[in-house]
């Protein structure tokens, strides 16, 4: 599976899908103006490769300052993606927000809580000045 | 005469407690242009980042609503399609509040309100079980974006929601909604 990388714009996050490590990063903010023009040709493969997927290590970090509503739900449709993949290979979920952001923190444990078979971890970084 | 008009305008403004207002068309770019402002504490200044990122954030569903529901629309040459509505923000008694209003299809009044007083009636614990459900079922019919708008909008402003239909003429109802942060 080709690598995915596409730069953030000032809608749009940062992503880079590199398939042959199996790690994966969702940065910056979300709110494209055309939700299944920017998501659909990155999560179609992405869904394909995670379900061809049997014993392998995946890391999934989502790095994200804001998203709106119609993001939330690719972010939720994908946190299930990932906890389906987990039951047959190791998972892990990274949730990074900034330390004081209440916001993110609490949109993170929303979609934490949910999974039953990735690890989540709840990951604060220091405010950029 | 002119100067004194825009001067009753602005106290007007002021009186209500309205900090900005735009009315007019509605596009992406005016979403950008705002938000923007918004962000860089243009529209509001000494405001902590915590509630200028919830005031945002608000401000995307609110605008994405009209965008995608206003009744008042024209559509350009270029065949983009403009709608019409009215946002404000602004401060009461020490709250921010973020309003916005379009005209709606006195037909969807009734689905509107059941649907809106449902949400305020909601607890917390409530709106987030609201809000994951919609994540996961998809967009009601006739809906564009996620159908959740409202529900996150409620989630997001802790000094709850207002909602008003005030009817214009036969089959034109408008809409407004305040939220207070």
């Amino acid at each position: 599976m080709e690598n995915i990388r596409i730069d953030a714009t000032e809608r749009t996050p940062e992503i880079d899908f590199n398939f042959q490590k199996g790690v994966f990063l969702i940065k910056e903010e979300s709110y494209p103006e055309d939700i299944i023009a920017f998501y659909n040709p990155i999560m179609d493969p992405l869904k394909k490769w995670l379900d061809s997927q049997r014993g392998s290590d995946i890391v999934f970090n989502f790095e994200l300052i804001y998203f709106n509503s119609s993001s939330a739900k690719v972010l939720m449709d994908l946190f299930d993606m990932l906890d389906e993949t987990a039951i047959h290979n190791k998972v892990i979920l990274n949730w990074i927000y900034d330390a004081e952001d209440d916001n993110m923190e609490e949109l993170g444990e929303d979609f934490g809580e949910d999974l039953e078979n990735a690890t989540f971890n709840m990951v604060t970084m220091v405010a950029k000045e | 005469m002119l100067g004194s008009e825009l001067f009753r305008l602005k106290n007007d403004f002021s009186n209500a407690g309205i900090i900005f207002c735009y009315s007019g068309y509605f596009t992406e770019g005016t979403v950008m242009g705002i938000g923007d402002a918004i962000k860089k504490e243009l529209i509001l200044d000494d405001t902590d980042p915590q509630t200028l990122r919830i005031i945002f954030s608000i401000f995307v569903e609110q605008v994405q609503n009209i965008i995608h529901y206003s009744a008042e629309k024209e559509i350009r040459e270029d065949s983009q399609m403009l709608r019409y509505g009215i946002l404000t923000v602004g401060r009461e008694d020490e709250v921010f509040f973020i309003s916005c209003g379009n005209k709606i299809k006195t037909n969807d009044v009734a689905r509107l309100a059941q649907a809106l007083a449902a949400i305020q009636a909601m607890t917390k614990a409530e709106l987030k079980k609201a809000w994951k459900e919609g994540l996961r079922s998809g967009p009601p019919k006739g809906s564009k974006g996620a159908g959740i708008g409202f529900i996150d909008i409620a989630r997001k402003a802790k000094g709850g929601i207002q909602f008003d239909f005030e009817e214009l003429d036969e089959g034109n109802t408008f809409f407004s909604l305040k939220a207070y942060i």
